[in-house]
């Protein structure tokens, strides 16, 4: 009994404190109207889980660094990506996100082993039209990104896995009008690390800078085109230029384009290389998508070409993505083997993916 | 015995104040809009004031729209009444986050003793999570809401209704409450806090 009554009289208590709350601004017809409420603490994120295999019957191009891309690289297998969590909140003029990953995918995205952070930042709007932001974000370069449901296509391009992932530093944002915005900033001298820091063996082993300047022109030249022209540059990381532009060109297709040239430092070499990014809306819940991708290292280094189709199909929060891929490098000595770990030019893949965005 | 009959009650007592407590959020939550002669999506209603002049629900109009989109640079207002345009978010029933905003178009007519008011040319764009976290407008998608079956499942669909709905209510009812009275924009003295002194009991 003494429990109903509990209930019951926090079931009162609650509901005159909801109540009152929501009287505070009573209209008697001579106040000025309620201003609109600050937005809720906002909660969201993703799992995904893959089967892969790879046709050589080993893995290929699910390993970076020998020739390969990241992510899905567990061969003839049932694996997981990462569970995302993310929490965001503003109040007024300034906000905050932080976002945290766990699983192998996080893992790889990361460099820094057991850290799992993907974004921590503040924001303050100091205007309508200008932002300061500060912390650790995800880099505003390239069309790919780490989180599988930010992704059309579940294994990533060889321009996404060689850039930046993620860049920590202080930017601000000055928005022209909806059709043009520029950001600039300063970020520590290396990417995907959460403090600057200086190698071993330099004359100030102490500590790094942040001596890694970038910016970003976005363009929207017509309803449903987007363009972000992107420049990144620091003496410790090299300079890289890249193109990011998708443009909804109807309800139904939607065109994406990702261009980028990376100059490592102290005439280390780099990269360049060029993606394209059709898809096709078939129905309400399945899309079609290719993407084809050339990709070259600088300095006589070989070459890549990769041709990936993917399907969207969703389930409410649930996005199956059935892919095949092909890659084909100028050269034997890419890095991909065949099945009986002799070098060869291609490789090819399936995926099934699953991914549950909340 | 008489404890347990006693229980038994209180108990019954609970439920049926949990069931109208809830039958009361359905209720509210219910997708009350129309469809107008063009099929499309309306919510629609005619007000009486009576022996209010037509100025004075115009003037009021007026103030309600000034205060309600101080920053809304689209509204047109013509001799008989106001037109604007906004938009409010749409969130995901899973997490509360946005998924979306429905853009409309709010229109206020005014006569002696009467005014009517319509929200209209509902049109819904459905928000994504952009690399930073934050959930941002599809560049290139809008979808009217009388067609949006086409591109979302029927119980998304029913989920937008119902906000729309509920945003729409909301809208009016204080589009009511501010039409009633003659408005000057007052903000109400901040009530001052009660005193206690804890040294005299």
């Amino acid at each position: 009994m003494k429990k109903v009554l509990l209930l019951l009289s926090l079931f009162i208590v609650v509901t005159m404190s909801a109540k009152a709350g929501t009287t505070a601004l009573v209209d008697t017809g001579k106040v000025a109207a309620p201003a609109p409420p600050d937005p809720p603490l906002v909660f969201s994120g993703s799992v995904d889980t893959y089967y892969k295999y790879d046709f050589s019957g080993h893995n290929n191009i699910g390993f970076p660094g020998a020739g390969g891309t990241y992510f899905a690289n567990e061969q003839n297998s049932i694996s997981i990506g990462m569970i995302d969590l993310a929490l965001k909140k503003k109040v007024g003029k300034a906000a905050f996100v932080g976002e945290l990953s766990f699983g192998p995918r996080s893992d790889a995205s990361i460099p820094n082993s057991g850290y799992h952070i993907q974004n921590l930042y503040v924001s303050y709007d100091v205007t309508d039209k200008f932002n300061l932001t500060a912390g650790y974000m995800a880099t505003f370069l390239g069309y790919e990104v780490i989180s599988p449901a930010g992704n059309f296509n579940y294994s990533t391009s060889y321009l996404f896995s060689y850039g930046p992932f993620q860049n920590a530093g202080f930017k601000a944002t000055y928005a022209f009008s909806d059709k043009v915005s520029l950001m600039a900033g300063i970020f520590n001298n290396y990417w995907n690390t959460y403090t600057s820091f200086r190698p071993i063996g330099e004359s100030d082993a102490a500590s790094g800078d942040v001596s890694t300047f970038g910016a970003q022109l976005m363009v929207a030249p017509a309803k449903g085109w987007t363009a972000y022209v992107n420049f990144l540059t620091g003496s410790y990381s090299g300079t890289e230029i890249d193109l990011t532009t998708a443009y909804q060109i109807t309800d139904a297709f939607k065109l994406g384009l990702n261009a980028a040239s990376f100059t490592a430092p102290h005439n280390g070499g780099g990269f360049e290389g060029i993606a394209l990014y059709p898809q096709l809306a078939v129905s309400k819940s399945v899309t079609f998508g290719l993407r084809g991708e050339y990709f070259k290292f600088k300095q006589g280094g070989p070459d890549v070409k990769s041709f990936t189709i993917t399907s969207n199909i969703k389930a409410g929060p649930l996005t199956f993505i059935p892919e095949v891929r092909i890659d084909g490098a100028s050269i034997d000595t890419f890095g991909f083997t065949k099945g009986d770990g002799s070098p060869t030019k291609s490789a090819g893949q399936f995926v099934l993916a699953a991914v549950y965005a909340f | 015995m008489g404890e347990r009959l006693y229980i038994y009650t209180m108990k019954k007592i609970l439920f049926i104040v949990l069931f109208l407590l809830f039958a009361g959020i359905a209720s509210a939550q219910k997708n009350q809009l129309s469809l107008d002669e063009h099929n499309k999506y309306v919510y629609y209603e005619v007000v009486d004031l009576p022996g209010i002049s037509a100025d004075s629900i115009h003037r009021n109009s007026n103030a309600f729209v000034e205060i309600t989109y101080p920053k809304n640079k689209s509204r047109q207002i013509s001799i008989t009444g106001i037109l604007v345009k906004d938009k409010f978010l749409i969130y995901s029933p899973i997490a509360k986050h946005e998924s979306g905003e429905i853009a409309y178009i709010l229109n206020i007519e005014c006569k002696d003793s009467k005014y009517r008011y319509w929200l209209t040319d509902f049109v819904f764009t459905p928000y994504e999570r952009n690399r930073y976290s934050v959930y941002v407008p599809v560049n290139g998608i809008n979808i009217p809401l009388e067609s949006a079956i086409t591109k979302v499942s029927q119980k998304e669909l029913n989920g937008y209704l119902e906000q729309t709905s509920a945003f729409c209510t909301q809208l009016g009812s204080r589009l009511k409450q501010y039409m009633v009275e003659d408005h000057h924009l007052i903000i109400p003295d901040k009530q001052p806090t009660k005193k206690i002194v804890t040294d005299k009991w």
